[in-house]
């Protein structure tokens, strides 16, 4: 006898349909899988064998052939156990062959248990089936895109009761326990002084504009950066369910409501590889840092420290938004819409040139090198911060995140009127339309563009940064020399000849 | 091997043997002519108060594998010239020096111009300011007919050879550690080329030799015999450039040294000579004025090192007024002028276009 039943497979962060159809017959007694099951899922054999037994059911003595389809697509990972079993229990006539068309995806424990698998969100969008049975843990996340089809099962015998007895199942929301209490986001108020970065930040926040922090050791860089992300407005719907989406495909934890609301902060470690920044890995592109980090910020700290090719390969995503993998088994294309902060050094000593530096002019150039040219263009605001002084440290606290990030928000909200989330994403037409320049900062940066200081692409930029100056100040239509004079102050360049000294 | 004739590549062959520094080399050449110098120590007829028996055994086995051709291919080829005691073309303020240099290797033009020398030093390890120091006094030398020796080395070398040859005046000498032909340091390529093209590269290294430590102080004996005053740009305490200034006092040459700021690591050396009642250079006329050139004698230009503030607009004035000479942050600029950080960062970017600041993306310094 044929069952079938509906599910996913992971490709990257979305998800693939696979039809699992399940063939019972007479024959020599026997259980094989068809249809390019990698290794995890070729394991289902034994798992749902034993959770089937386990689950008080019985295991058919006859032929058993599992083919997923379609056969041309590599499926990954155990999610395919609990279609498999309920295909194999309704091949047997164990469960009734009418009634709903299901549709499932889980991992099966020995016991019979079925235990949560990573992508939750993009399986279940992918599913096509009028009654979608997830894992309990699951649930609440799988909701958000597949709504009241969904049915929590704790276990195979839950689906089995609800099915053949008419059972009520397991209650959806029991798995949402009550959120704990969000956790706190470092305040701007506890960094003192720092007035030129904490304008810099602001304007990276407001605008989308990535950024560069360049100071001595324990100056408050990282303290800075980590300030960022309370600085930005929460998630939009549409930004929760992406961003969710890619942490649930990478296996991250997720809140017990099931759905990201904040933005995230990822801060890879310098020894960062291709494929974990970019996204990748053999077989199927697993995401990487920078989809991680989509619709957040991306701190990247000692950025001298990465390898260069790791950091060259972000160019394309920064420009895009998204960032395309390609594997032999196909390319996945993945959200990117970061915030790239960078933290360095001014040399490898960190003194940057000054008294008590040990670096030899050589070290300091080749230091410097090691962020290439092109990256650097793309960096809108470079902010030296320095150590603060005695006066600043005892002073009065500076402004909190909170009211920075009311400003924050009128900005982006201005930014959404224009069509795009953030004025860094401003270009072509809308550039001209919403940021003209008056005839003297138009000067100011024909100037600029002659005498070779500023690229092609180094101009929208300006041109986007000072339209975010403009926003936070009065947010008058066209853009005044004086913007544009700070946007080009602000750009980064490679942090060499004044410091040397 | 073959016998060599060639006085040039036997020089070369000499000056290249192990452990033939400049004192013993001139012994060599006082003793016979660069030729029979080669016979003798195949024949093991060297005396040993030139040297012991066992280095004279080593250097006829070195020369059992010298390529005759290759050195002379290697001289015809890098257009080096071989000067040595004796030779007519031998200048004569290196064979009466009182470290003499036997030989000496050049590439570029001849060493015979007659006007004033003048060396400036001054650490590898410079600050920005010292180095566009160098690069002023080097122009405004070089234009007033000086011609300004150097060691080409990284730092307050390179920038005094980079003016003197802006100038496209008098032409500048380097005197380096390796051969001629070995570019070193690699990051002065350019700056090597151009001297060879415009000035001389002049060494008592032979063509192809490593510039080994041992090499740099003889190198630095040859920069103060050259010259006949020496001016310290930046010096730390104990550096190179000291062993240069204690060859020139050795020599009676005079010394003078740039003042720098107290709280410049890079100019500690230069402020105590200063300090020890060595002359101050303020401005290129303090060393015209000690080489004693009148004024008739120098072209055009005025100072190079105290240039004539331009006018600054006035909306300027508050946040350059917060400016140092010296890298200042950002933050202290918002700090003492009080402007918003916003104004001070377009305020700045204008005095960047006005040249008057310099600008790093990081700090910002008077320019």
């Amino acid at each position: 006898m044929l069952a079938t039943i509906s599910s996913s497979t992971l490709s990257g962060v979305d998800g693939r349909s696979v039809r699992v159809e399940v063939h019972v017959t007479d024959g020599l007694p026997g259980f094989t899988i068809v249809g390019l099951p990698d290794t995890s899922c070729r394991e289902a054999r034994d798992r749902v064998r034993a959770a089937l037994v386990s689950s008080g059911a019985s295991w058919p003595l006859k032929r058993i052939t599992v083919n997923l389809a379609p056969g041309g697509v590599l499926k990954t990972g155990s999610g395919l156990d609990l279609p498999i079993a309920l295909g194999v229990l309704v091949a047997s006539g164990q469960l009734p062959a009418e009634g709903p068309c299901l549709g499932a995806f889980g991992e099966l424990g020995l016991d019979g248990s079925v235990r949560p698998v990573p992508g939750a969100l993009s399986l279940a969008d992918a599913l096509h089936a009028e009654l979608v049975l997830v894992p309990a843990v699951d649930a609440p996340v799988a909701q958000l895109v597949a709504g009241d089809r969904v049915r929590a099962v704790e276990c195979l015998s839950d689906a089995a009761n609800a099915l053949v007895n008419g059972e009520p199942w397991p209650s959806v929301d029991a798995h949402c326990v009550a959120a704990p209490p969000p956790e706190l986001e470092p305040d701007l108020a506890d960094v003192r002084g720092q007035q030129a970065a904490r304008v810099a930040l602001e304007f990276a926040a407001a605008g989308g504009h990535h950024m560069l922090l360049v100071g001595p050791p324990g100056s408050g860089k990282t303290m800075l950066a980590r300030r960022l992300v309370g600085l930005l407005p929460p998630l939009r719907a549409e930004e929760a369910l992406e961003v969710t989406r890619v942490h649930s495909a990478a296996g991250l934890p997720l809140p017990p409501g099931g759905l990201l609301d904040r933005p995230p902060f990822r801060s890879p470690h310098h020894s960062a590889s291709m494929a974990s920044l970019v996204g990748g890995g053999s077989g199927h592109a697993r995401p990487g840092e920078i989809s991680r980090a989509t619709c957040g910020v991306l701190f990247l700290d000692e950025l001298g420290e990465f390898a260069p090719s790791v950091l060259d390969a972000l160019r394309q995503p920064l420009e895009e938004g998204v960032v395309r993998v390609a594997r032999s088994g196909g390319t996945t294309v993945q959200p990117a819409h970061v915030l790239l902060v960078a933290a360095m050094n001014p040399c490898p000593c960190g003194m940057g040139g000054r008294t008590g530096c040990r670096c030899p002019p050589a070290a300091r150039a080749r230091y410097a090198r090691r962020v290439s040219g092109p990256l650097l263009d793309r960096l809108d605001v470079m902010v030296h911060v320095d150590r603060p002084l005695a006066s600043d440290l005892l002073g009065q606290a500076g402004e909190s995140s909170a009211v920075v990030a009311a400003r924050v928000a009128e900005v982006r909200e201005l930014a959404r009127g224009r069509g795009v989330r953030c004025n860094a994403e401003l270009e072509g037409e809308a550039l001209d339309r919403y940021a003209p320049l008056s005839t003297q900062a138009q000067q100011i940066l024909e100037t600029a563009l002659t005498s070779g200081r500023l690229s092609g692409r180094g101009l929208r930029r300006v041109r986007c940064v000072a339209r975010t100056i403009r926003d936070l100040d009065d947010g008058g239509r066209e853009l005044r020399p004086d913007d544009v004079r700070c946007a080009l102050s602000l750009r980064a360049r490679p942090p060499l000849e004044v410091s040397d000294g | 091997m073959v016998e060599i004739t060639n006085p040039s590549v036997a020089v070369c062959v000499l000056a290249g043997l192990e452990g033939m520094g400049p004192r013993r080399l001139h012994r060599v050449l006082q003793a016979y002519d660069p030729a029979t110098a080669l016979a003798a120590i195949r024949d093991g007829t060297i005396p040993s108060f030139v040297a012991a028996s066992e280095l004279s055994n080593i250097w006829a086995g070195e020369l059992c594998e010298v390529d005759e051709l290759a050195v002379a291919r290697q001289l015809r080829d890098n257009k080096i010239v071989v000067t040595y005691v004796g030779h007519r073309d031998h200048p004569a303020l290196l064979s009466e020096d009182i470290d003499p240099a036997p030989v000496l290797f050049r590439r570029g033009k001849a060493l015979g111009f007659e006007g004033p020398k003048v060396a400036i030093i001054g650490t590898r390890r410079s600050s920005g300011l010292g180095r566009e120091v160098a690069r002023e006094l080097g122009f405004g030398l070089a234009q007033a007919g000086v011609s300004v020796v150097s060691g080409l080395a990284l730092g307050v070398d390179g920038a005094a050879h980079q003016g003197a040859l802006a100038a496209q005046a008098a032409p500048p000498v380097a005197v380096v550690g390796g051969g001629p032909d070995v570019v070193y340091p690699k990051r002065h390529a350019d700056l090597w080329q151009d001297m060879v093209a415009s000035g001389t590269v002049a060494s008592e290294a032979p063509p192809g030799a490593a510039p080994v430590a041992w090499r740099f102080p003889a190198r630095n004996r040859l920069i103060a015999a050259f010259s006949d005053l020496v001016v310290v740009v930046e010096s730390r305490a104990a550096g190179g450039s000291m062993l240069t200034i204690n060859e020139a006092i050795r020599r009676g040459r005079d010394v003078m040294a740039v003042p720098g700021s107290v709280r410049n690591p890079a100019a500690v050396g230069t402020n105590q000579l200063i300090a020890e009642g060595c002359a101050p250079v303020m401005s290129v006329e303090d060393v015209l004025v000690a080489l004693g050139l009148t004024e008739a004698q120098r072209s055009g230009r005025r100072s190079a090192v105290a240039s004539p503030a331009p006018t600054v607009p006035s909306h300027l004035v508050v946040v350059l007024d917060a400016i140092d000479d010296g890298p200042t942050s950002i933050e202290r600029v918002v700090d003492r002028s009080g402007e918003s950080v916003v104004s001070v960062l377009s305020r700045i970017d204008e005095l960047v276009a006005l040249d008057l600041v310099v600008h790093d993306g990081i700090r910002v310094r008077r320019a």
